[in-house]
């Protein structure tokens, strides 16, 4: 802290403008604020940049100032600036390089689909159906119900080779399949958590645990959107529950609150209140938003809390959004054949239904776009619960939204600027659960953290290719590993960023998405 | 007999002051030795100033038992009268040189048996210089002062060897004898070097399908930059030299070779290699590495001599490798426009941008706007047109008045133009974009005869013509066939 003397007005008696910033007066919680943010790691580079001042004279312009050693990540390579105009924190900033995709759509299967009954063909596994399954699967192996010893269980539909990838997929997704050829299928994912929740947070957060900033706040951060009128990160659930990593999916963690999702309803109000009750006139809704947004502006300028501006800009947003959010939710504005692609039925609480909606927020400049459809959690315990019963329906849900979305995004060349990501949160065993170590009545698999299936399509993404590859059982991967913080690294590159420079100081550290372990672009899947 | 630092004489009390430090580095060489972790780099960098301080003790102990031959010749008698001082600097000189040499070594990554040697060689090598300082002419005349010259030879034989260790540690362990002539060899019988297979090799199963392997996943670690645990996988020779665990090829028995061990470890597992998230081997690699240390690990068995061998198995993707923006030529590159840009940055708010923080190529998207931008308000963008790559005019009221301004956008990749009321006019006006990649008229009127004009995109990879007066089975060119998306 004392190398920032000069800088940081006395905490009691003065509150001068410090050099370089715009003059307002610092509060002193915002000087308190920015003695937090300066660490040991700080104090000790500025003390080797004052070594270096001393003999190495002419350079120490490069490295002197301590102003311009915050513009250094602690690599000593150059740091992105992030900072926008405080009125418009969601405002768009060019890439770090060109970029394949401009925005997202992910498809979040909560619970986890059984990769054995989609994507991943193994007629060895079914030709040991009913087997006792070998020691070495559970040797060190922890489950969430599997206990003794479990049987094997063979996929419980039929494979087939399709379009002119001739990738192998079951015969539970035909409209998906007419797309195959689109399709960038990785089969070699993995995971280290076996539970939803904290599995769930892994593949949004990039971190098992609670208080880290979900996948969409990142981007946001790091690109803004391009329409000021609605949020730049929506979240649409269906499949009726909320996913059990809960609201913190989409939590912004120790980014600004701005960049948080948010959470839109796919029928009646996008949000809830957000039309004028009866009796308020759009008017006067103006004038009482710009009396509170004087008073915010005041405590702005005394506290200087970025807090109050994400209030602010939340309150402006809130009133745009009033015209554009129900314009852009309100899919009886399309015509019934389109409905009918989707199998939409308007009114409805419905995955088709969100994804037409998602559709109509990309058209509208959305730049993350994150659905939710809960129940693909086949453990078998019950019927909805059944490879052979509930899965079958939820296969029936997806699949057909999920076709007609690629076809709309196709048709209308968005398909090229966008990155849509198909998955669950972890694997299912290859072998049939076995709740308290007895033979259920229903069908199901436990879960495998050890290999998932994912499936990317559009932007930047190689089409009508395979990755990865498990053994001859599904059961582990023998080919090509993916980690999470690889995808993760991988759709950040689509979007235009290193992933190590897309981050943001906080508790000492350059916090980013993929978190302190080294993450790899998995170049191979990349056009 | 009472010590007294006053009735000491100067020497003793210096040579005590040197006595602190030595025993100082003993401890750290024991507690602290080198151990193959690469620490922090300024004790690296400091500690290759060894390789530079070492000089110096070593002529000085070298130049001592000249001092003391020559001083015994008649003309010379005052030579050994500095031998004093020289062992002295020799000593401190000595402490310096070999505290940086623990910084290097701990930091450098360094560990094995000849570190371990060049070390305590050196730590010898301090101790008797110091030790002869201490005994020179402390016995003169008497029976004990052999003791000195004794300590003098050994000083100057340890000092030989502990340079030679390090010249390895630098060089390499055949430094000496690398480019000896082969007559020499053969007077001094040593064994000549090995040349044929190498030169001969080009052909070779080694060459041609092992080397790319270590080429492409472990000579960042393991090559001419750095040698992780001591171990460069660069060549021939060094693949069968090994490292500091010892030889890493067994030749015919891959699943007893070290090599092979490594990359066929549970991912996860902390000697998997390549370690730190890099890239693993694919099957196909770990395939032919197994096949060639089976056969025999030669330089120069043929290529096309194993059968069975993975063909195109080394990986054709490069990594994905980031490259620093650089800010000074990216704003030399923007200075021209820039203030056209602001200006219309000002005046259409969140539809212009640049495509990149390092480009000065622009990007155009005025779609959001709907009805609010058109053909009036195309001139705008006129100054600015040659920079911009991407333009999005979809959803606005352009018309085919617009024409003549998207024409002069010589350089746009990607067009988007759905849902407005352009027209064939439009296309057949853009005949001159030969950059255009990607144009998009869903929703338009646009009629096949504007087909015609897409021959002239030599570039073009989609022509989203859905919903357009264009039907999906329309007869088209050669030029275009495959590219139309409806």
């Amino acid at each position: 802290m004392l190398m920032s003397n000069s800088k940081i007005p006395d905490l009691h008696t003065t509150n001068g403008p410090c050099d370089g910033e715009p003059v307002r007066e610092m509060h002193p919680e915002e000087t308190f604020a920015r003695l937090q943010a300066q660490t040991r790691r700080h104090f000790l580079r500025s003390l080797t940049a004052g070594v270096g001042t001393m003999f190495l004279g002419t350079l120490a312009s490069q490295y002197g100032s301590s102003a311009r050693a915050a513009e250094l990540n602690l690599d000593g390579t150059r740091r992105l600036d992030f900072t926008r105009d405080p009125s418009r924190p969601l405002a768009a900033l060019p890439p770090q390089f060109a970029a394949r995709a401009k925005r997202i759509i992910y498809l979040h299967m909560a619970g986890a689909p059984s990769q054995l009954e989609l994507f991943e063909y193994k007629p060895e596994l079914t030709k040991l159906d009913g087997q006792d399954c070998p020691a070495s699967f559970l040797l060190g192996k922890r489950f969430a119900f599997i206990s003794g010893v479990p049987k094997l269980l063979g996929s419980q539909y039929p494979f087939h080779q399709a379009g002119k990838s001739g990738q192998w997929i079951s015969d539970r997704l035909p409209h998906l399949e007419k797309h195959i050829d689109d399709l960038c299928i990785i089969k070699s994912m993995r995971t280290d958590q076996f539970n939803h929740a904290p599995a769930q947070l892994l593949v949004q957060t990039g971190n098992a645990r609670l208080g880290y900033p979900s996948f969409g706040s990142w981007v946001i951060y790091g690109l803004g959107t391009e329409n000021q009128n609605l949020p730049g990160f929506i979240v649409l659930l269906s499949g009726g529950k909320s996913p059990d990593g809960g609201k913190q999916l989409w939590g912004s963690g120790f980014l600004p609150s701005v960049y948080q999702g948010v959470q839109c309803r796919s029928h009646g109000e996008p949000v809830l209140y957000l039309q004028n009750p009866r009796g308020v006139s759009r008017s006067l809704r103006r004038s009482e938003l710009d009396t509170i947004d004087k008073i915010n502006q005041q405590t702005y300028a005394a506290f200087g809390n970025p807090e109050t501006i994400t209030r602010i800009s939340q309150y402006e947003m809130a009133f745009r959004m009033q015209m554009d959010a129900t314009d852009a939710m309100d899919i009886h504005k399309e015509p019934a054949a389109v409905l009918t692609n989707y199998g939409s039925k308007p009114g409805e609480s419905s995955f088709a239904n969100n994804c037409l909606v998602a559709r109509r927020l990309a058209e509208r400049g959305v730049r993350f776009i994150q659905l939710y459809h809960w129940g693909w959690d086949s453990h078998g315990s019950n019927a909805k619960e059944a490879l052979n019963l509930g899965f079958a329906d939820r296969c029936r849900e997806v699949d057909q939204p999920i076709a007609a979305l690629l076809a709309d995004l196709k048709q209308r060349g968005m398909l090229e600027d966008t990155l849509v990501v198909w998955g669950g949160e972890f694997g299912r065993t290859s072998m049939r659960e076995n709740r308290f170590g007895q033979v259920m009545q229903f069908v199901g698999r436990d879960h495998n953290p050890g290999a998932f299936t994912i499936w990317m399509a559009g932007g930047g993404i190689k089409p009508g290719t395979t990755y990865g590859e498990t053994d001859a059982m599904g059961y582990e991967i023998v080919k090509d590993a993916v980690e999470i913080r690889d995808l993760h690294a991988t759709m950040l590159y689509v979007l235009g960023f290193d992933y190590h420079k897309l981050n943001y100081s906080f508790q000492g550290l350059e916090q980013k998405l993929t978190s302190v372990k080294p993450a790899r672009v998995v170049a191979e899947v990349l056009a | 007999m009472t010590f007294s630092l006053r009735q000491m004489s100067i020497r003793t009390r210096f040579g005590l002051l040197a006595l602190a430090p030595l025993l100082l580095l003993v401890t750290l060489l024991l507690f602290l030795p080198p151990d193959g972790v690469e620490r922090a780099e300024w004790a690296q960098f400091i500690g290759r100033f060894h390789l530079l301080s070492i000089h110096f003790p070593i002529a000085l102990i070298l130049l001592v038992p000249v001092l003391e031959i020559a001083g015994r010749i008649r003309r010379f008698p005052d030579l050994r009268a500095s031998v004093d001082f020289l062992l002295a600097l020799a000593t401190f000189s000595a402490i310096v040189a070999l505290t940086l040499g623990w910084c290097l070594a701990r930091s450098g990554g360094y560990s094995g048996s000849l570190v371990t040697q060049h070390m305590w060689g050196g730590i010898f090598v301090a101790a008797l210089s110091w030790l002869c300082w201490m005994l020179h002419g402390r016995f003169l005349g008497q029976r004990l002062d052999f003791i000195y010259a004794f300590g003098l030879v050994v000083a100057v034989g340890l000092v030989s060897w502990t340079g030679y260790r390090g010249g390895q540690l630098s060089q390499g362990e055949n430094h000496l004898t690398e480019h000896m002539p082969t007559v020499l060899r053969a007077w001094l019988r040593l064994p000549q070097e090995d040349k044929g297979p190498t030169a001969a090799a080009s052909t070779s199963f080694f060459t041609i399908c092992v080397e790319p392997v270590f080429a492409g996943h472990c000579n960042s670690c393991h090559g001419p930059s750095k040698q992780r645990s001591r171990l460069r996988l660069d060549s021939y020779e060094a693949v069968m030299r090994g490292g500091k665990h010892g030889v890493i090829v067994k030749a015919g028995n891959p699943q007893g070779s070290e090599l092979f061990h490594r990359v066929t470890l549970p991912a996860g597992d902390d000697k998997f290699m390549p370690a730190e998230g890099k890239r693993p081997l694919s099957a196909d690699e770990v395939k032919l590495l197994e096949l060639w240390i089976a056969a025999g690990a030669s330089p120069s068995l043929a290529a096309d001599a194993i059968k069975g061998a993975p063909t195109n198995a080394v990986s054709t993707v490069a990594d994905v490798t980031f490259e620093e923006i650089d800010t000074a030529a990216v704003e030399k590159r923007r200075a021209p426009l820039a203030s056209a840009v602001a200006q219309l940055q000002k005046r259409f708010p969140d539809v212009l941008e640049y495509e990149s923080r390092g480009s000065a190529d622009l990007v155009v998207n005025v779609s959001l706007m709907g009805a609010k931008f058109g053909d009036k308000d195309m001139a705008a963008l006129k100054p600015l047109a040659e920079q911009i790559v991407v333009a999005d005019f979809s959803d606005t009221a352009i018309t085919d008045g617009s024409a003549a301004f998207i024409a002069v956008m010589k350089r746009l990749r990607v067009l988007r133009l759905m849902h407005t009321q352009v027209t064939d006019t439009t296309l057949h006006m853009l005949g001159d974009l030969n950059q255009l990649e990607s144009l998009n008229v869903f929703g338009t009127a646009v009629t096949p005869g504007a087909l015609q004009v897409a021959a002239r995109w030599p570039k073009l990879q989609h022509l989203y013509t859905g919903e357009t007066k264009i039907p999906a089975d329309v007869q088209v060119s050669e030029a275009v066939r495959g590219k139309l998306v409806f």
